[in-house]
């Protein structure tokens, strides 16, 4: 099945544990939402054997053939995900994001009650197409990586400070403390009370917004994965500039009519200028004054503490490899660190105060800890590494790990390998006041 | 009994004579005897009818693992064997050897051995006749102790009576390989016919029931009575033999209490036997004990609570038979912890064949959780037959469980031809429990694989265990011009299997065997081969898997004789092409025979067939071939002091201890005081009289070089100073500033120590292809030119920590010795080890990607494909360094943070002209240059 064209294919199963009944499978290839699905029988097996195992208390985490890995995840025993993926350079971490993903995706839209105690599996089924959106840009080639890294894509404004002062007083006169700017599924500001929100949610409503039709203003029914499973929230949205949203979380109160153009233009009218400068940010994601190296086609920067990270692939757009294959190669060299170097934990994630009595374990299913190929490293910790590819390609990639940040870059080969530490320190160096 | 009896070198035959118990010892043999004059040599042996001591263990297929613990060895272990009943467990199929009993048979063997001495020169293949005696006495078979032998001691018989309880209600298990099933599954008592071939007259008919084992938490165990090498003579006071103690088992009807009549035979004998000293030869079983040594039970019981498997599985089900559990073929161990994994074969069934359905390509492995443990689980397809190998995540990381799949089929293949034919027959399955049993010990524990190495050499071997064990060559030592020539000379002499009076030309007859090549190892290393790459990679992971490279290296084998037939896969595939100009392999047998000798060991590959003369049946060793490699051993006798030293100092890259970097001044001292280069390094420089540890150090490396010239000895103390003015050009007073400074100057910086480290690597690269090409002796001039060349160039500082290169074209490896290593000591130093080769694992896990996708590639002849295929995954990985940053572990000091060390360990995949990869360990602030002209100079460092 993934003999042809680029890609691969990825498909995505859920099923009602209890009664292995499908509940939905998604499938894409190459990055596109395909229509074609895996036959019934093998769907069948796959859970099959799952099932098989847990019955015997033996729990069946993953398969890999050649060229295909299939990862399994059941969620508090009623809802199970498979996922099979044949893309390249596919990693049993980003699978397993992928299913956390996509299981909060399935609590945000649909809640906690609904899937851990389905009463009438068709109407589940029916109720869950609202996350099928949600869902297929997860399998998809996604521009942002936040599903993979947990941590909330954001970009770096040109005059951040502004648009944090009009957010917390727009906050204010509003009446809830959750407010955050985002261009296309990217964060530009947001309140303390928004950067607290515990994962998945954190990640999930930026790319909720980012994955929705565009429209000037919703109120849209959410269920927080973390913070709130089973008592839904009310996020709206407030079309400022095309493409660049506000967005609101809170409980009744106050109703769409109440956020009247009045108060909209009151707050945000005089920010029009830097508001539009953030229009033209999203995938650069850095102002624009802000300098990389010439050789950097690729960078990926993430705050394990405070779960934000910054991802782009355009500061040289011109030249090879294209975005998408630019974005490839990082989200698989992130995989690979994270797998093998830097394994999660390491900085743990503050709790976040909002939801830390809320210890819902949506996302941290109780099961095992990722996988990290080698816990014996011992008090000698990787701090750094490189790849150099080989013939042909020559790109070079380099990963830094400082305190809470861990920086990649992908560089173009006329890089000498010997500099490309003290580049990355410089870069991580000269990013720290933003991240 | 004497010592001396056990020293089977041919070197010291006089001591043989004379042994005062000698009359007393009574075997089955003594016919063969001649009486000895002490005065022979295996090389050329004077005694016609002499048997080799060996030749009473090839077994009926002949082969032979035959295995003699040199007289050190012996003794060493000596109060290690409890004089009184020791119990042995061997494994999970729970044979346990009373050692009493094979003590006791010991006692006499090397005394037999003088005078069985086979090879005569005047008469061709006696060793035919030979066999077939032994044969005509049945099969012996040295997998399984013979415990019912004695026919010589008088035995005071003693009989007990053990009530025991018994439910044939609970019949459950279903294979049908044993054929006293009953006994073993009601009463828990494990007889195996084949064992106890010598029959003692006493039954007419059936087999004594000698107790060979004890099902674990079967009656006869929890009676706690039972003892291995009981006989069970009654069962309710019938009398049972072999024959018909299925036929009393099976009349009982339910659960009840059945009294059992034990004749236990070593009670009196035990008394007789305390004073024994040794033993000489050893079965395969104690191979597991030798390697593993007391710690063998502990182990054992760890083992078997960690969920390990082998499983062998057909993908085909013949529902005409339905017999419980048809589908499995083999699989080991039996433990509580394996049966789960046992239990859901269906999982691996199910995946195997459903995924290679969806994706096309087959399923390589999975991982599951097992009460919180994650195992993975490898797969390996072959002609619907799957084979499984199962071990915790933990200790076996998922990289190097492909790879040990992979080598385990290739070695079966190797042994038995298929995988088919390996797990199929019947008569295997106890050679491969004890296969497994080594492996699963191995793969494991591999930390306790032999403890009586010193700790570093145990702690090396263990952390490296992880990478080299798995890597396509074998452990090779770079050995000086002349010592090559000397090997190459003994080997070519032998190969060309010219015998004289004793060859087969001789007589006119045809040749029995072609050698086709052999390789030599000195403990464990690789010193010299003549064969194809593909070959001496099979007979390595033959030797690898059956612990014989540890052996050789740390135990001094007396003796060690195996013989097998062999299916190399290199001779064996068939021709490609039909072209005519293209060699032909010959449709011959292969023979694979090891004899080692002390530290050597000699691995040769014979044919039959082709130019020899076809192969009937199955042949065993001969003699004539066992000694010629013998006296070839003997010639290079002289040779392993020369290679000792090398081994000690090796010519390759000269290593830096990871501690040096980082000790406090204090410790400092201290460490370099008790280090033996550097207190060799105060006897001979000034510069130890300097406070300046650092200088000390420096001084190190200097020396180092110098150190296999006694002769320069004189120089020596300029050198040192030398050495130490070397750092003078940047004074620091102390090492914290040494390190301080370093850590400022950052990476980018520091073009002075830069420059200075680049002439170290450089020298020590340089140095290697220098001695290997010149001999030792004429050093003066050469050895004066290269230290000025690193005076010119070098560095103070010797910031290589450690390399592992892979040359595939010759199969080999070349890495520092367990010598250099230990040398080097140091905690940090260890860990620095293990996390090296922990990260090469991960590295190579990459390169080996990119390698399939290079074969891919090839196959398909054009790579037009990579364009859009490769570009998004990481595939084609050149080059994959990673930082790691250590920092001392009992940092006392409050106020000042701890010195960190930064270094990097590096891989890098050389795919043209042909793959090679290396790997290094370097300190920090290496420069990219110096890495560069390292990996450049590797392609003149290998052979």
């Amino acid at each position: 099945m993934g003999e042809e064209g680029t890609g691969g294919t990825v498909h995505l199963l859920c099923l009602a544990a209890s009664s292995g009944v499908p509940l939905f499978c998604r499938s894409s290839r190459g990055g596109a939402p395909a229509r074609q699905q895996l036959p019934f029988s093998v769907i069948g097996s796959l859970n099959g054997v799952h099932m098989f195992g847990q019955n015997l208390e033996v729990q069946l985490s993953s398969a890999r053939t050649e060229d295909t890995t299939v990862v399994w995840k059941s969620f508090h025993d009623s809802i199970t995900l498979i996922v099979l993926s044949s893309e390249e350079g596919t990693s049993e971490l980003r699978l397993e994001r992928l299913l956390q993903m996509v299981f909060g995706a399935m609590v945000l839209l649909v809640g906690l009650e609904e899937l851990t105690n389905i009463r009438n599996v068709e109407r589940l089924k029916k109720e869950l197409r609202a996350s099928y959106c949600l869902i297929d840009s997860f399998l998809g080639e996604p521009e942002l990586i936040g599903d993979l890294t947990q941590c909330v894509d954001c970009v770096i404004p040109p005059e951040g400070s502004l648009l944090q002062e009009a957010l917390s007083g727009f906050a204010e006169a509003a009446g809830t403390a959750f407010v955050s700017l985002v261009v296309s599924g990217r964060v530009v500001a947001a309140t303390e009370s928004w950067w607290r929100l515990g994962l998945p949610e954190a990640v999930l409503l930026p790319w909720l917004v980012g994955s929705l039709p565009p429209q000037a203003a919703r109120d849209y029914p959410v269920y927080l994965p973390h913070g709130s499973p089973t008592v839904p929230h009310r996020l709206l949205t407030l079309t400022l500039l095309p493409g660049l949203e506000l967005c609101l979380l809170c409980g009744p109160h106050p109703p769409l009519s109440q956020l009247d153009p009045q108060l909209l233009e009151r707050w945000w009218q005089p920010l029009l200028d830097p508001l539009r400068a953030c229009l033209t940010l999203g995938p650069r994601a850095l102002p624009d004054g802000f300098a990389l190296h010439a050789d950097i086609l690729g960078l990926l920067l993430l705050n394990l503490e405070r779960k934000r990270c910054l991802f782009t692939v355009q500061a040289l757009g011109d030249k090879e490899p294209a975005p998408e294959q630019r974005r490839r190669l990082l989200r698989n060299f992130y995989s690979l660190v994270t797998t093998t170097y830097f394994p999660p934990g390491r900085w743990p994630a503050r709790c976040p105060a909002h939801g830390a009595t809320l210890e819902s374990q949506v996302a941290q299913e109780p099961g095992p800890p990722e996988k990290v190929e080698d816990a014996g490293h011992g008090a000698q910790l990787p701090r750094a590494c490189y790849l150099v590819l080989g013939p042909g390609m020559g790109w070079q990639v380099v990963a830094l790990q400082l305190g809470p940040r861990q920086l990649l870059l992908l560089l173009s080969p006329q890089s000498p390998t010997h500099g490309l530490r003290a580049l990355a320190t410089h870069t991580l160096h000269a990013l720290t006041p933003f991240l | 009994m004497a010592s001396p009896a056990l020293c089977d070198s041919p070197g010291s035959p006089d001591e043989l004579s004379g042994d005062p118990s000698l009359q007393e010892d009574e075997d089955c043999n003594s016919d063969d005897r001649v009486s000895d004059s002490g005065s022979y040599t295996s090389a050329s042996s004077d005694y016609d009818d002499l048997e080799p001591e060996w030749l009473d263990s090839v077994q009926k297929n002949g082969e032979l693992f035959y295995l003699e613990l040199s007289e050190d060895e012996e003794e060493s272990r000596l109060p290690e064997i409890p004089p009184t009943v020791n119990h042995v467990r061997f494994s999970e199929n729970e044979i346990i050897i009373e050692e009493d009993d094979y003590k006791e048979r010991k006692k006499y063997e090397p005394k037999l051995k003088r005078f069985t001495k086979i090879l005569k020169s005047k008469r061709l293949l006696p060793k035919r006749y030979n066999k077939k005696n032994s044969n005509d006495n049945g099969p012996v078979s040295i997998l399984k102790h013979q415990s019912n032998q004695k026919t010589g001691v008088i035995v005071q018989q003693q009989y007990k009576d053990v009530t025991v309880y018994v439910n044939p209600k609970k019949l459950t298990v279903t294979k049908a390989k044993e054929q006293l099933k009953l006994l073993e599954v009601l009463v828990g008592i494990i007889h195996q016919t084949k064992w106890s071939w010598r029959r003692t007259g006493k039954q007419g008919n059936g087999e004594r029931l000698v107790v060979h084992g004890l099902l674990p938490g079967g009656s006869a165990m929890k009676s706690g009575q039972i003892l291995i090498g009981d006989v069970l003579v009654a069962v309710n006071d019938v009398d049972v033999t072999s024959e018909n103690i299925e036929r009393v088992l099976s009349c009982i009807p339910g659960p009840m209490q059945v009294k059992l009549t034990f004749e236990n035979a070593y009670a009196v004998k035990k008394e007789k036997t305390q004073p024994r000293k040794k033993k000489a030869n050893l079965n395969t079983n104690d191979l597991v004990k030798l390697l593993w040594e007391e710690e063998a039970e502990d182990n054992q019981q760890n083992i078997h609570n960690t969920p390990h498997i082998i499983m062998y599985l057909t993908l085909q089900l013949d529902s005409e038979t339905s017999k419980e559990e048809q589908e499995i073929l083999y699989h080991y161990p039996m433990s509580e912890a394996s049966q789960k994994l046992k239990s859901v074969r269906g999982i691996f069934l199910t995946l195997c064949d459903m995924l290679e359905n969806v994706t096309g390509t087959q399923v390589t492995s999975s991982s599951l959780f097992l009460n919180g443990k994650q195992i993975h689980v490898a797969y390996l397809k072959e002609t619907e037959k799957l084979l499984l190998i199962g071990l915790p995540a933990e200790e076996v990381p998922l990289p190097q469980l492909r790879n040990m799949i992979k080598d385990i089929a290739q070695t079966l293949k190797f042994m038995y031809g298929s995988l088919d034919s390996a797990f199929c027959q019947v008569e295997n399955v106890p050679r491969l429990d004890h296969f497994f049993n080594l492996f699963f010990q191995r793969a494991l524990q591999p930390a306790k694989l032999h403890s009586s190495a010193s700790p570093s050499v145990q702690q090396y071997d263990a952390a490296s265990a992880v990478l080299l064990d798995n890597l396509p060559g074998v452990r090779w030592l770079p050995l000086p011009q002349e010592i090559k020539m000397e090997l190459d000379t003994a080997l070519s002499d032998l190969e060309a299997a010219d015998f004289a009076e004793l060859s087969e030309d001789y007589y006119d007859m045809r040749r029995l065997y072609t050698i086709l090549g052999s390789s030599l190892f000195y403990r464990g290393y690789l010193i010299c081969s003549h064969l194809p790459k593909d070959d001496l990679i099979e007979i390595a992971l033959y030797c690898r898997y059956y612990g014989l490279l540890p052996l050789a290296a740390k135990q001094r084998i007396g003796q060690l004789i195996i013989w097998r037939e062999v299916f190399p896969h290199h001779h064996l595939q068939p021709s490609s092409a039909s072209n005519t100009e293209v060699f032909q392999e010959p449709e011959g047998r292969y023979f694979l025979l090891i004899v080692g000798l002390r530290h050597y060991m000699l691995c040769v590959l014979l044919e039959a067939g082709g130019c020899a003369s076809k192969a009937v049946g199955n042949p065993g060793p001969d003699c004539i071939y066992v000694d010629q490699i013998r006296t070839t051993l003997h010639q290079l006798e002289g040779t392993d002091s020369r290679i000792n030293e090398r081994l000690a100092s090796s010519p390759s890259p000269c290593l830096s201890c990871a501690d040096w970097f980082l000790a406090g001044p204090r410790e400092k001292t201290d460490g370099l005081a008790t280090s033996p280069i550097l207190s060799r390094l105060q006897g001979t420089t000034k510069a130890t009289a300097s406070p300046m540890c650092r200088r000390t150090l420096f001084g190190d490396y200097s020396l180092k070089t110098r150190k296999p010239s006694p002769s320069q000895s004189s120089g020596g103390p300029d050198n040192g100073c030398e050495g130490g003015e070397g750092t003078g050009l940047s004074p620091h007073p102390t090492p914290d500033a040494v390190l301080k400074q370093r850590e400022s100057q950052g990476f980018d910086g520091s073009e002075e120590s830069g420059a200075l480290l680049k002439g170290t690597k450089k020298k020590s690269t340089l140095s290697n292809p220098f001695h290997l090409g010149n001999s030792k002796k004429d050093l003066s001039e050469k050895e004066l030119e290269i230290y000025n060349t690193m005076k010119l160039t070098s560095g103070p500082e010797n910031t290589l920590f450690h390399y592992v290169a892979l040359e595939t074209v010759q199969g080999i490896f070349i890495t520092p010795t367990h010598e250099e290593v230990a040398q080097l000591g140091g905690s940090v130093h260890s860990q620095l080890i293990k996390n090296f080769h922990q990260c090469c694992l991960s590295i190579r896990a990459l390169f080996q990607k990119a390698l399939i996708e290079e074969k891919k590639k090839a196959l398909n002849g054009t790579d037009d494909l990579d364009s859009t295929n490769s570009v998004s995954s990481l595939n084609p990985v050149k080059e994959h360094g990673v930082l790691f940053e250590c920092s001392l572990e009992n940092w006392t000091d409050q106020k000042k943070t701890p010195p960190v060390m930064a270094y990097w360990v590096v891989g890098r995949l050389f795919l043209h002209p042909k793959p090679q990869e290396l790997y290094v360990c370097f300190h920090d602030s290496v420069t990219e240059i110096a890495i560069e002209m390292a990996f450049k100079l590797f392609f003149g460092l290998t052979l």
